[in-house]
């Protein structure tokens, strides 16, 4: 019976969340910005969790998707969601150029080198003056048409994005049941047993990596798009990778749903913080991030779902091993 | 000739760990590797499968060289293997562990699980498919290795001291289980230390010592040789030994 509704009742009340909180446009706005954590969680997921390759440079792809829905605007007068499928574009053939020499690399190595891919990117976008350079571009000020997607209310933005993440997720419960999700979770375990029953392990990363710049780059998007305004810290920036990869560890890496239980918790606890210390609490966000990457390593190795998982359904066993949390 | 290394040589440094060694596996047969630590045949068995590229020689299969495949491209053409300390994949289930090898052949995860099942019951594993590999022992691991391995349905599978650290009657029980699969057609590469295993399994053996082939022929040849003798136990015991029987 539980097993059935609960499902059901989560459904409803996802569906139903801005009329439930139709008096708060803070309430309404913060649901958006849940969802817009858990697409860009879920899908660097798919690369840092399910194959394991954790990648503390997701920013990069990020930032494609941010930078290409406005800069076609501020250049070209696109609206700013016809940008997004290029920077998609942009995204997975970066991916392509990084994951090649990078995916070589094992544990840390990939995870050190996806950082200072990122860095330079950061870096290199700074000093791009085509992208507004440090002072970062704006969207349309006033929207001209409906498709420049720019509402006062977070409401259609809240529908936008649900509608994203339940595509991103259903698209990854596939993988999952299929032959790659078999494989990235091999891959993970141990790449050279993989490797020795046939798994062509350096092609399924870079297809899962590849894949997964691609959506991040999606998120990237959406969040300029109701941002209306990127700079190279809010596009690109180091912050924008550790959030996708905290999100997913906490609420458990390589579980279909772990990202967004992890934004579920996150967002919300990073708005209150925002709201109570206003514009000094910038520093304090680096050293939170920082304790809660402690304690997922230290004591929920494989994030919180894998507590409930590992009670319900034996055959999916919660995994203990520490290597891919932190 | 199924499998063949021609004059093969791994150096890592000035240090030859395999030198200049030439075998050929027969189809259908049971060929054991045996030598002393340190003999350089987990070298040699790593340069058959893949995972290491030796620094001269030769690698044939059924014919073509493979010698510069990678060990998934080997893995397609049909050579399996299992590791000497098992790389199970801890965070799956028994069943899934083996789906990993049987989707190589079929494609569809259905298809997968249904090939998948009937190995793992071949291996007496049966009662354990829902199982977390996790919670196997040694003996279990290594049968769900072998399982792994079948379910890729390789030509030939080397098994990497696939008995090391089993009980005597864990391993009359693995034997047993190597044999069934031999008759079934599978050629057979077996690194092992346990001389009983050889014994029983092997057709033909061939004996490395510091990186060379010292000897070759049945297992009752070898292990009448009188430099595998001094292999094994040194030149002074050696001596003593056979001054004992003369």
């Amino acid at each position: 019976m539980m097993r059935r509704a609960l499902p059901l009742l989560i459904g409803a009340l996802a569906l139903l969340y801005p009329l439930l909180v139709s008096g708060s446009a803070v309430y309404q706005r913060l649901g958006a910005l849940v969802l817009l954590s858990a697409i860009g969680a879920s899908a660097w997921n798919l690369i840092g969790g399910y194959a394991g390759q954790v990648s503390v440079g997701h920013a990069v792809f990020f930032g494609a998707g941010a930078y290409a829905a406005l800069a076609g605007y501020a250049q070209f007068g696109m609206p700013p969601i016809a940008g997004a499928p290029i920077g998609v574009g942009v995204a997975i053939l970066v991916a392509a150029l990084i994951g090649v020499p990078t995916l070589r690399l094992s544990g840390h190595y990939f995870s050190m080198a996806t950082i200072a891919v990122a860095e330079l990117v950061r870096v290199l976008v700074t000093n791009w003056e085509w992208l507004g350079g440090a002072q970062g571009i704006s969207g349309p000020a006033i929207p001209r048409t409906v498709l420049d997607l720019s509402f006062t209310s977070a409401v259609p933005y809240y529908y936008i994005f649900l509608a994203v993440l339940v595509s991103i997720l259903f698209m990854t419960w596939r993988i999952e049941k299929s032959r790659m999700g078999f494989y990235l979770r091999a891959i993970k375990d141990s790449e050279r047993a993989a490797r020795s029953l046939g798994v062509a392990a350096g092609r399924y990363k870079l297809y899962a990596y590849m894949l997964s710049a691609g959506l991040t780059a999606v998120a990237g998007a959406l969040y300029a798009i109701m941002f209306g305004f990127v700079d190279p810290e809010s596009g690109c920036g180091i912050l924008i990778s550790v959030k996708m990869l905290i999100m997913a560890a906490l609420g458990g890496a390589g579980l279909l749903f772990g990202p967004l239980v992890g934004a579920l918790i996150l967002v919300p606890l990073e708005e209150i913080s925002n709201s109570l210390l206003g514009g000094k609490g910038a520093g304090l966000t680096f050293v939170v991030y920082g304790a809660i990457i402690v304690v997922i390593a230290r004591f929920l190795p494989s994030g919180l779902l894998a507590l409930f998982t590992g009670l319900r359904s034996p055959r999916k066993p919660s995994a203990t091993e520490p290597s891919h949390a932190a | 000739m199924l499998l063949k290394a021609s004059q093969l040589t791994m150096a890592f440094g000035a240090f030859k760990a395999v030198d200049d060694a030439s075998v050929a596996v027969n189809e259908g047969e049971v060929l054991g590797l045996i030598g002393p630590n340190g003999a350089g045949k987990s070298t040699f068995f790593n340069c058959l499968t893949g995972d290491l590229h030796p620094t001269s020689g030769t690698v044939h299969f059924e014919g073509r060289d493979v010698t510069r495949l990678t060990p998934e491209q080997r893995a397609r053409l049909g050579i399996a293997r299992t590791f000497q300390v098992p790389l199970t994949f801890e965070s799956m289930s028994v069943l899934d562990n083996v789906m990993i090898g049987a989707f190589l052949r079929h494609h569809a995860a259905a298809a997968a699980r249904d090939k998948a099942l009937e190995v793992i019951g071949e291996v007496g594993l049966g009662g354990a498919a829902e199982a977390s590999a996790k919670s196997l022992g040694t003996p279990g691991r290594k049968r769900l290795e072998i399982a792994r391995a079948l379910a890729s349905e390789p030509k030939v599978l080397l098994l990497d001291e696939a008995m090391a650290g089993l009980t005597p009657a864990e391993i009359r029980a693995a034997i047993d289980l190597v044999r069934q699969i031999h008759r079934r057609g599978i050629t057979l590469v077996i690194v092992e230390h346990i001389m009983e295993v050889i014994v029983s399994l092997a057709d033909r053996v061939v004996v490395f010592h510091q990186g060379r082939e010292i000897a070759r022929g049945t297992p009752s040849e070898v292990t009448r040789n009188e430099l595998v003798i001094e292999a094994y136990l040194g030149k002074r015991h050696a001596a003593k030994l056979s001054g004992g029987t003369t």
